[in-house]
């Protein structure tokens, strides 16, 4: 973006109740048009809010960090460069790279990285937080060539990585690629001397505009991706299964066939992180069967379903994959080698992305897997994550199950041996819990999301709790896969958020949620924050079963209308209730 | 010589640039406006208008000739004189 465009895009119009974004930014240079890029920035991914950015001291970036205030702060960008570790690796100050002062440059920025640290995990506790290392080259202070890596260069390099490995296992404080940035602003591109020195802004303006770009799609990423459907032959590997036989097909470097390897495994990697990955091929069932019993298979059979294989069009493999997922088709990745099968699919999905499997072109390939890596990557892979397949090939067994002849629901959900676990507090914490609020769109009382420092503050309440949901049976376990958020008020409770996961649904959970709560709270009304979006009708539902009907929208249940309308549950409950 | 571009043209991309630094004004006033006839022209602003500058047409401006680039017509002439250079 250029400056005069970023200018621009900050001067847009805003309706008068747009929420804030504000966001502090710690830096020890002069924030200048960095300041600008990256309101710009972050007002183009989120074009509905008011983005407010506030600033410190120049050349104070530790003492920025540690007075930030958490009220009234929903991110922390914290931009490093070296001369914040050190005023002798910066060129605005004269303070000596005699051989003998390096050792000292060494130590103290050593000691700078241990107060940041310290700075950063306090203000990381309480919000979400966001570091770019340092982006320009050091000063050239050290007295090897410059092609010759100084081993106080090395020390200094070294001291910056472990510091930033440390803050990257904490969960929420991202820490911004330096290779990507790489990518996008090359390295002896970035540096502005006379900015520097005469205005103490030290980036050429390309470099401030990608630095801010990147560091604002940290801050508000898109939602990644949930599931691929690949296609088998020419694709998941080389060879058409049906002229090639079982043994004909390969995925080996001899066979020059190794980027279908390299797909396996990058699809048995998304896998692994709880990414969804499905077949649509048309090709012989029976065959198919047989090829996936090879054992030199990178990828398991058991990580990819539904496998659906027939003579059809594709996309009515597409519309059965996604009815077993239960997920919209906008979350999903389609694969072929075939331009025509991804026209054919596009014309009936054309919400979903589409990529062409490049089976001859190594460098449109190696794009491939970077855009999927991109599309499904998430910063922390959870317990539900890997358990969802599973989860899911359970909802579709005990759907198989519960539409056979002569068999009722209360049959099947007594023979389910259903057991839900309750944990009520306060526990914030709970990444699951934050991430199932963010993207749940059916069962959802009213489709209102969490920022971070929102999810934060919403329990500075007293009177606010949480409560989260885990479910297990004979089927298999679905993890933790419902949330409320409420506020006490004596003998009432009011639910400000309740959502749960599609993979839930017909257990009656949500019976035992409010039945729990009736119970062990010893209610006798609870309210609903409810309201009617595009996508809620499951809850739009359930609320019809239980209060009144058109449902309004200040929903109230009693506790004697709730125990009369309430169906048989079969679950055993177990609850941890913390203060 | 060709870099030149005629003057209407680099006229209307320099009364854009001010306009993005000085949004409440109008074209009449930005081809008039001068450090003292406008409220907003701070050092901050002038920075800002320099730099849009640079990045518009591509030259180089020392941050030591910022006194200088006290008006309209100042900045103009410095433009089209590094653009012939």
């Amino acid at each position: 973006m250029k400056l005069i465009d970023a200018l621009a895009v900050i001067r847009r119009p805003l309706p008068g109740n747009a929420p804030f974004l504000r966001v502090s930014l710690a830096c020890g240079f002069t924030p200048l048009h960095f300041e600008t890029f990256l309101t710009a920035a972050l007002r183009e991914r989120s074009s509905a809010e008011r983005v407010e950015i506030t600033t410190g001291l120049f050349g104070d970036l530790a003492g920025n960090i540690e007075g930030i205030r958490p009220a009234g702060c929903d991110a922390l960008v914290a931009v490093l460069e070296w001369q914040d570790l050190d005023l002798r690796l910066g060129v605005r100050n004269l303070g000596g790279w005699r051989v003998a002062e390096l050792p000292d440059i060494v130590k103290s920025a050593q000691r700078m990285l241990a107060r940041l640290e310290k700075a950063i995990l306090t203000a990381a506790a309480s919000i979400p937080t966001y570091i770019s290392l340092p982006t320009l080259p050091l000063p050239p202070l050290f007295t090897t060539p410059s092609q010759q890596a100084s081993a106080y260069e090395l020390e200094l390099r070294q001291a910056l990585s472990t510091f930033a490995a440390s803050l990257a296992t904490q969960t929420r404080i991202r820490i911004l690629s330096a290779s990507h940035l790489d990518e996008i602003s090359p390295p002896s591109n970035r540096f502005d001397v006379q900015s520097e020195l005469l205005a103490g802004f030290p980036y050429q303006l390309s470099h401030a505009s990608a630095l801010a770009e990147l560091l604002a799609a940290l801050i508000r990423n898109p939602s990644p991706k949930k599931g691929l459907i690949t296609d088998l032959d020419d694709t998941l590997w080389s060879g058409i299964l049906g002229e090639n036989g079982v043994d004909g097909v390969s995925w080996h470097i001899d066979q020059k066939a190794h980027i279908h390897g390299l797909y396996q495994q990058l699809l048995a990697s998304l896998a692994s992180a709880g990414i969804l990955t499905a077949v649509a091929s048309k090709n012989e069932p029976a065959l198919v069967q047989q090829a996936f019993e090879r054992e030199d298979l990178l990828i398991d059979k058991q990580s990819l379903y539904p496998i659906d294989v027939h003579w059809g069009p594709k996309s009515e493999s597409v519309r059965r994959i996604l009815k077993t997922w239960n997920i919209a088709a906008d979350s999903v990745i389609f694969i072929d080698d075939s331009p025509m099968e991804l026209a054919e699919v596009k014309a009936v999905f054309p919400e979903m992305e589409f990529l062409l499997f490049p089976k001859t072109d190594y460098q449109a390939f190696w794009q491939l897997l970077r855009r999927l890596r991109d599309a499904f990557g998430k910063a922390i892979v959870s317990e539900e994550d890997s358990i969802r397949l599973d989860s899911i090939r359970a909802a579709a067994a005990l759907e198989k199950s519960s539409n056979g002849e002569g068999t009722s629901l209360d049959s099947f959900l007594q023979d389910a041996k259903a057991s839900v676990t309750i944990a009520f507090g306060k526990e914030k914490e709970d990444h699951r819990a934050f991430e199932l609020i963010n993207k749940t769109n059916q069962f959802n009382l009213n489709g209102k999301r969490l920022t971070e420092s929102s999810w934060m503050a919403y329990f500075n309440d007293p009177t606010t709790f949480l409560m989260t949901v885990s479910y297990e049976d004979k089927y298999g376990a679905l993890g933790k896969i419902a949330v409320l958020l409420g506020r006490m008020g004596g003998k009432a409770a009011t639910i400000d958020y309740w959502v749960m996961s599609c993979r839930a649904f017909s257990r009656r959970i949500e019976h035992q949620c409010l039945g729990w709560l009736f119970e062990n709270l010893d209610l006798q009304e609870i309210g609903f924050a409810y309201q009617p979006t595009d996508r809620n009708k499951p809850i739009q539902d359930f609320l019809a079963g239980i209060a009144a009907t058109p449902l309004p929208t200040d929903v109230r249940v009693s506790r004697a209308d709730f125990a009369e309308k309430c169906p048989p549950l079969f679950h055993q409950a177990k609850a941890t209730v913390n203060a | 010589m060709h870099n030149l571009e005629p003057m209407h043209h680099l006229e209307h991309r320099l009364v854009r640039c001010f306009s993005s630094v000085f949004p409440d004004l109008d074209e009449e006033q930005i081809r008039n406006a001068s450090i003292e006839s406008v409220p907003g022209w701070h050092s901050l602003a002038s920075v800002t208008l320099i730099s849009v500058v640079q990045e518009e047409f591509g030259v180089q401006v020392s941050l030591t000739d910022l006194p200088n680039l006290v008006s309209f017509s100042a900045v103009q002439n410095y433009v089209q004189h590094h653009l012939a250079s």
